[in-house]
């Protein structure tokens, strides 16, 4: 049952924060100081970020950018933007040199012009998956059927899907059947009963936690998890576990 | 009941929508909203332009679980010559308690002269109106300044607030102008700070949660009151004692 206030009782990962200005808009979040107090109110021990240039501007660009955040604590866990250039890809393989890649994400695979496919992608994929690098990819940037079809190519490859959403409950199941290293980040997925419908048909181990910040509120989806039937060892599993497990931290 | 105080849900569905995993099974409902402590949600059908059929199936509805759901009505000037003999039947005979508008669903913004007659009625009576709002032609919050005052017995809540920044000021500037004014807070966009906002600058006896269940689940609409940064007493004003007032329950 609510109350007024609300603490997660287990620790808390969030699995997709956006860190930094995006080129039309400031975020409300201007320092790394204010994102740490951020996560403090909300009860969120660590984060998954990345950087708001590398969504449209330039993953190389903002892959520097990202550097300036990060905390000597290690609560806030990089996440390394890629777009399938020679220079995005050296930049990446030379972090992963210095053992600096945990993931990396791919945004825009359709609007930049480069279809998701392998004929398109295949040297990314194929080094994301000999590396054992998860790769993060926003479902609202790619084409369904480049997605599934792709990669299902490199079955290897573990990937986080980001930023289901309501228009994507038709998409949802047939997703996760089709692409076994696959899990769903929650942020925006808010068709009811859907967690627990999901939990039931797939497992915990398939579902995030992940809150979008600041595009969207650290609270709401992580108030959503504490108040579903998911039991504790699921509730730690979906809250930190998987992407701890995916992470390999 | 969340902390002593009758929780009520000012925004909510009757009706099948697959595409979006809409589903009005009452058990996931009730599931749902027993989670989080929610003990009412509002209902209506917007689906059908002549009211009586949706009206018919949502009064169908209710009466499965009268103490939990109560019944807006709904009618659509796109039938005008059906908009009134409706509304007094859904209000005297089906006991619905206000009256949800959809202009989206009509070729004309909602301060346009077809709608006048449901707002005289509404008027009359001394009934609340809640509309579907956003930043599209027909369904600017601003429209809410030409009619609130021509209107003053009667009601009128901002659904979604605007949904977005720019819609958000419009409904915001409405409330602070006249009192019969109210914001309503279901939205997918969860940006932080919204209902921070929203409390701050449209005042705390002004602010009614909403989920817009089943369309999406109503714990993590919920979850945007209890997580936000207001005090608890505009909490318990959002989640109940605004909308005790309004509907007279």
């Amino acid at each position: 049952m609510s109350s007024l206030s609300f603490s997660p009782r287990i620790p808390v990962i969030d699995a997709n924060v956006c860190v930094g200005n995006h080129y039309t808009e400031p975020s409300p979040c201007q320092s790394q100081a204010q994102l740490i107090d951020e996560m403090g109110y909300h009860g969120i021990d660590r984060a998954v970020i990345y950087h708001a240039q590398t969504e449209e501007i330039s993953p190389t660009d903002g892959n520097r950018l990202l550097d300036d955040w990060l905390d000597e604590g290690g609560r806030l866990i990089p996440q390394w933007s890629v777009t399938p250039t020679t220079d995005s890809l050296t930049q990446i393989q030379a972090m992963h040199h210095e053992d600096r890649v945990r993931s990396v994400r791919l945004h825009n695979a359709q609007s930049a012009g480069l279809p998701f496919r392998s004929w398109g992608y295949d040297n990314l994929l194929s080094w994301l998956s000999e590396a054992g690098i998860p790769l993060w990819i926003p479902l609202m940037d790619v084409d369904p059927h480049d997605l599934i079809t792709t990669l299902q190519a490199y079955p290897d490859l573990k990937t986080v899907l980001l930023g289901a959403h309501y228009t994507h409950a038709l998409l949802v199941r047939p997703m996760l059947d089709s692409l076994a290293n696959a899990s769903l980040e929650l942020s925006r997925y808010e068709p009811i009963g859907e967690v627990e419908s999901l939990k039931r048909q797939f497992g915990a181990s398939r579902l995030i936690y992940g809150s979008w910040y600041p595009r969207y509120a650290m609270g709401p989806i992580l108030f959503y998890l504490h108040h579903t039937d998911l039991n504790e060892d699921e509730l730690r599993m979906v809250c930190a576990g998987n992407v701890e497990r995916i992470l390999g931290i | 009941m969340i902390d002593g105080i009758r929780v009520i849900d000012f925004h909510g569905h009757v009706g099948r929508w697959e595409r979006f995993g809409m589903n009005d099974n009452p058990k996931l409902m009730l599931h749902a909203m027993d989670a989080v402590g929610i003990d009412v949600s509002c209902l209506f059908h917007i689906f059908h332009p002549d009211g009586t059929t949706g009206n018919d199936l949502a009064a169908k509805f209710i009466a499965q679980h009268p103490d939990r759901f109560v019944g807006f009505a709904y009618v659509s000037p796109t039938m005008p010559e059906r908009m009134l003999p409706e509304l007094e039947r859904a209000i005297d005979e089906l006991h619905f308690r206000a009256i949800k508008l959809y202009p989206p669903y009509t070729p004309w913004p909602f301060n346009q002269t077809p709608w006048h007659p449901i707002y005289t009625f509404a008027d009359e009576r001394g009934l609340t109106i809640i509309f579907h709002t956003d930043h599209l032609e027909n369904n600017r919050p601003r429209y809410l300044e030409d009619i609130a005052p021509m209107y003053p017995d009667a009601n009128f809540v901002a659904g979604h607030s605007g949904n977005v920044p720019e819609a958000r000021a419009e409904a915001i500037a409405a409330v602070q102008k006249y009192p019969n004014v109210y914001l309503e807070t279901c939205s997918t966009y969860r940006m932080p700070g919204v209902i921070e906002e929203l409390v701050e600058k449209g005042g705390k006896d002004r602010v009614l949660f909403g989920s817009d269940v089943p369309l999406m689940d109503p714990r993590p609409q919920i979850g945007k009151i209890i997580t936000a940064r207001i005090s608890d007493e505009a909490k318990r004003l959002a989640l109940g004692g605004n909308a005790e007032r309004l509907l007279g329950i």
